[in-house]
């Protein structure tokens, strides 16, 4: 792993076991971490330095000048991914997962992503029992069915990619109805081939796109303040301290058919890719988001960040960040 | 169906406190059983023992108030109170009437009249369909009893919750509202994520903003709900319009649907001004006999009269272009049949619209055989290649005949323009490709194929790309006709190709959607069930090739890798290539209908049914497409909307792609004509 990073990667390797392989290699199998943040009100996010920057006192300085909005992922894409339970919540009922190919062969296969978000409801665990199913199934389902004849070349009359995603998002939804029956669960997936990005999403998780100048939210919350923002018989600012503004009409593991919104995009080069759960975009507005994305090169440290921002706002609600950079 | 989608979050709600069977609360009612419980509290049934020789049965709402701050409490029940009084004063057949409201260990009890009945949502449950008559009747009940609510002095009451488990039909089949507000007020915000909304709450009520017409718009979801029988909770918020009550339920007669479309208007001003109002309404439904034939209820719906059904003698099956004649496409189309009267919202639009297609064409051009190619032209000048053999040239303000220049075989393959050599390329059933001289007519080059040309030449970046039936696809050097290389397809490749600036894109018979680099390297191959000739489309910024294909599906490949992004499927054959405008994909079906999709997620936006088969390309230009169908018409029609502008009905089928030039649209037909229509209007 070690050798293969250092390969790709031209970048000082992660100081410490802490820095957790934030510049991820070609292949990261994502995890589903329920750790708190390390520290979530370091304002800093630990430094992936080089030795001339290193302060003989050991303290942390913001990455200079010269490295901000530069790519440090050489021809493919690297990301950074969080999940904390936040300052309130006593379990994180949030999952996600993460995982990245790349491969320069003469067979030209594109680099394929994979990476999601659930922000799972309901009491005596079903939560956290519904998000981590629904992550489960659509990740396998994704590998088998998109994945992997990809890898072996079968692409011949191959199902839409749309089409074997949403299968896979209504698979999850049958097994969260039959394995956790009082549980349910938001979704958000992306599915990155080359530059294309496939989305599947229902509920109130939130997938953004971000460009030099501009922050773009690609996915619309199945909630009842946003049906009601659409009517024009609320305000977004009235919505955002509605009463029942986590009021979901829709997600995985309530119905035995789900509607499930898809769409795709090309995505252009140096642009970053967001996923997060209500827990940061309820307590950190989009121009912060987009603030702090252009301020760290590097994928992890944004998403420390972002993390110690919804903390240190209060922490109310589990908060799950995946961030990709894409390359130039 | 879950009974309610919402979930508690954290609180746990044990029922350990509930009063069990024989207990005697207040010294005087004996509990028999629970009648219902939620958040809120438990109603219980009970009999009244104060009256000893008979059994007298009331209901019992227990009010739990689970709040430990004293001050709250006591203010919350001081309003449980207040509203306990207020409904003690009412009086309507409709609402039961209170007994006694007392406090007993910290909790609020109301005891009320005991309705023998089940609610309708319970009803809901057990039935399968409840006659229109019976819900007319309760909601005219329904209406009487909010107009009573909502006249109360000094302040109206507002129900606020009108929804089916808050409405009981009785043993007598008489509508009674239960359940009043009151509990309302012990609901605090919600702190957890939630799934499922209330469903029947009108929208300005999340304002805050209660009003009458809340209650009306209630009334109007409850209805739909009964009569379509789709559950408001689990479908987005006020999306009633989007599950019409026609489609879902054609026992409804209009009238009623017209009123509840009313009651459900999101703005409360554009609802009924008063429950006596939609009551009026109502009564107008009740005093018709309920089951009228369809014609009398609506004249719109009356069957249009329609001519005799008209199959364009040319046009049948084994008459077919004979690049078309695939016999799995056509073996299964259903034959034309008179449209069905049981369609009448297409019928009538339809027939709305004959009268206004008052177009006429500029000019016509009649040549000496079918026209099955699309006409091009530059500024000055038309070309249009008929199955006479020949290519004609005419001016392209009045249609006179400028030259013709004879072929050895019938054109199928269309004229395309090459600007920088002037010249127009066009292939011929006999096997070659010719480039003539725009302005003489005089033959520049020509370059032999092994079979039939059917496939419209491309020009780009100089040369000339065009499919053969010999199967290869060809790349000749534009000025000269030499050529630059040959790709082996090995099916006969009829589609036009598409160039971007690195990559050839082609369909081919095989069913095989082939990409080519500029230099003739194949890079990636899709392929589809049935054969394609349906020409591909790449948008240059997604970088999304679309093609039809004949098994029915247009399908959306990402021109890097060759992947197929969506497809979406039609019911017949796709042979129509495919024309975007503003992220809609437009494209013909030989199942009858012209197809717009959303490119971004592969859905359909609209359609348009012509009943017959279509196997012509559309063109867009403005915000309007235009595209011919197998039933001679030649069609104008909204590009954001499917709405008909006007149509023009040809002497035979049309198989061909119109052409925009200028201040005109141009456009052939099996009737051997060239058509000119003035754009613009």
């Amino acid at each position: 792993m070690n050798l293969f990073r250092r390969f790709f990667n031209n970048q000082p390797q992660p100081k410490s076991a802490s820095d957790n392989g934030a510049l991820n290699g070609s292949i990261t199998p994502g995890a589903v971490p329920t750790t708190k943040a390390e520290s979530p009100l370091q304002e800093t996010a630990p430094l992936i330095t080089t030795a001339p920057m290193m302060i003989p006192d050991g303290a942390t300085r913001p990455l200079s000048q010269e490295s901000l909005l530069t790519y440090l992922g050489g021809d493919h894409l690297i990301f950074g991914q969080l999940s904390d339970v936040g300052m309130v919540r006593s379990n994180n009922q949030d999952a996600a997962i993460s995982y990245f190919v790349s491969s320069r062969s003469n067979d030209e296969r594109p680099d394929f992503g994979l990476f999601i978000v659930a922000d799972g409801m309901g009491g005596h665990h079903d939560g956290e029992k519904a998000s981590a199913l629904a992550v489960k199934t659509v990740a396998t389902q994704v590998t088998s069915t998109i994945y992997l004849p990809m890898l072996s070349g079968q692409t011949d009359n191959q199902v839409p990619i749309t089409e074997a995603l949403t299968e896979a998002v209504q698979k999850a939804n049958a097994d969260i109805m039959t394995q956790v029956p009082d549980g349910g669960t938001t979704f958000s997936a992306v599915i990155l081939i080359g530059d294309l990005a496939y989305i599947a999403h229902v509920g109130d998780s939130r997938v953004y796109l971000l460009t030099k100048d501009n922050i773009e939210q690609l996915t619309r919350d199945h909630s009842l303040v946003q049906r009601l923002i659409e009517l024009d018989q609320l305000t977004p600012e009235e919505a955002a301290d509605h009463p029942q503004k986590n009021v979901l009409y829709r997600a995985l593991g309530q119905n035995e058919v789900v509607e499930i919104d898809t769409l795709f995009r090309r995505v252009p080069p140096k642009s970053r890719l967001m996923l997060c759960s209500d827990g940061l975009w309820n307590q950190v507005q989009d121009r912060e988001i987009a603030d702090i994305i252009r301020q760290n090169a590097n994928p992890q440290d944004a998403c420390n960040k972002l993390v110690a921002l919804a903390n240190k706002r209060g922490g109310l609600d589990n908060v799950t960040v995946i961030l990709l950079n894409l390359p130039g | 169906m879950p009974e309610t989608t919402q979930f508690a979050g954290g609180g746990d709600n044990s029922q350990d406190t509930s009063l069990k069977p024989n207990h005697v609360l207040h010294n005087r009612y004996k509990i028999m059983g629970v009648l219902g419980g939620g958040g809120m509290g438990t109603v219980y049934q009970a009999r009244d023992l104060n009256f000893t020789d008979v059994r007298k049965l009331v209901a019992i709402k227990e009010m739990q108030t689970q709040v430990s701050d004293g001050a709250l409490r006591a203010s919350m029940l001081k309003t449980f109170r207040r509203e306990a009084n207020i409904l003690a004063t009412l009086s309507h057949p409709a609402i039961p009437q209170i007994y006694d409201f007392f406090d007993l260990n910290e909790r609020a009890y109301l005891v009320m009249e005991y309705i023998n009945g089940k609610d309708l949502e319970i009803l809901l449950a057990q039935t399968k369909e409840l006659p229109v008559e019976k819900v007319i009747e309760w909601a005219i009940d329904l209406c009487d009893v909010l107009e009573y609510l909502h006249t109360q002095k000094p302040d109206p009451i507002v129900f606020r919750d009108v929804k089916p488990s808050n409405i009981m039909i009785d043993s007598l089949g008489k509508v009674r509202l239960i359940d009043f507000g009151i509990a309302k007020t012990f609901v605090s915000g919600v702190k957890n994520t939630m799934i499922g909304t209330e469903g029947y709450s009108a929208p300005e009520q999340y304002k805050g903003d209660v009003s009458p017409q809340s209650d009306i718009y209630s009334l109007g979801a409850t209805l739909h709900h009964i009569l379509t029988r789709k559950d408001p909770r689990l479908e987005p918020p006020f999306s009633f319009h989007e599950r019409p009550i026609t489609v879902l339920n054609p026992k409804v007669p209009p009238g009623m649907i017209a009123i509840i479309d009313r009651a459900l208007l999101f703005s409360g001003a554009e609802r009924f001004r008063s429950c006596r109002e939609m009551k009026e309404s109502l009564d107008t439904l009740r005093y018709r006999p309920m089951m009228l034939p369809s014609s009398s209820q609506a004249p719109v719906q009356q069957p249009p009269n329609y001519p005799p059904a008209q199959y364009p003698p040319q046009y049948a099956p084994q008459q077919y272009p004979p690049q078309y004649a695939q016999p799995p496409q056509y073996g299964a189309q259903p034959q034309y049949q008179p449209p069905a009267p049981e369609t009448p919202s297409t019928d009538f639009f339809r027939e709305g619209t004959t009268n206004i297609s008052t177009i006429q064409p500029k000019w016509t051009f009649k040549t000496e055989d079918e026209i099955r190619c699309s006409p091009t032209a530059t500024k000055d000048q038309a070309f249009v290649g008929s199955y006479d053999s020949n290519i004609w040239s005419l001016k392209l303000d009045t249609g006179e005949l400028l030259w013709k220049f004879p072929t050895k075989g019938g054109i199928a393959s269309s004229p395309v323009l090459d600007e920088m050599n002037r010249t127009v390329v066009f292939g011929s059933e006999d096997f070659t490709l010719y480039a003539v001289d725009f302005r003489s007519g005089r033959i520049s080059w020509t370059f032999p194929t092994k079979d039939r040309i059917r496939s419209t030449p491309r020009v780009a970046h100089n040369f000339v790309f065009f499919g053969s039936d010999d199967g290869k696809l060809y790349a000749l050097a534009a000025p000269n006709g030499r050529q630059h290389w040959a790709a082996d397809i090995e099916t006969p490749v009829r589609s036009r190709p598409f160039v971007t600036n690195e990559l050839v894109i082609v369909g081919a018979e095989s069913g095989e959607v082939a990409a080519f680099t500029l230099s003739g390297n194949r890079k990636w191959t899709y392929r589809a069930r049935r054969n394609i000739i349906s020409s591909p489309l790449v948008n240059m910024v997604d970088n999304i090739c679309y093609v039809g294909s004949g098994d029915g599906f247009l399908y959306a490949l990402d021109i890097n890798t060759g992947f197929n992004s969506w497809r979406f499927r039609t019911h017949g054959s796709i042979i129509s290539s495919p024309a975007e405008y503003k992220q809609l994909v437009f494209f013909g079906s030989t199942d009858g209908i012209l197809y717009a999709v959303n490119t971004q997620n592969g859905r359909e936006k609209w359609k348009f049914d012509t009943g017959k088969p279509i196997v012509a390309s559309p063109v867009v230009h403005k915000d309007a497409v235009y595209f011919g169908g197998t039933d001679g018409y030649f069609y104008c029609i909204g590009a954001e909307n499917g709405k008909e502008r006007w149509k023009y009905k040809t002497g035979g089928a049309i198989t061909a792609m119109p052409h925009i030039a200028g201040d005109v649209v141009l456009i052939g037909s099996l009737d051997h004509t060239l058509y000119a229509f003035p754009l613009g209007t």
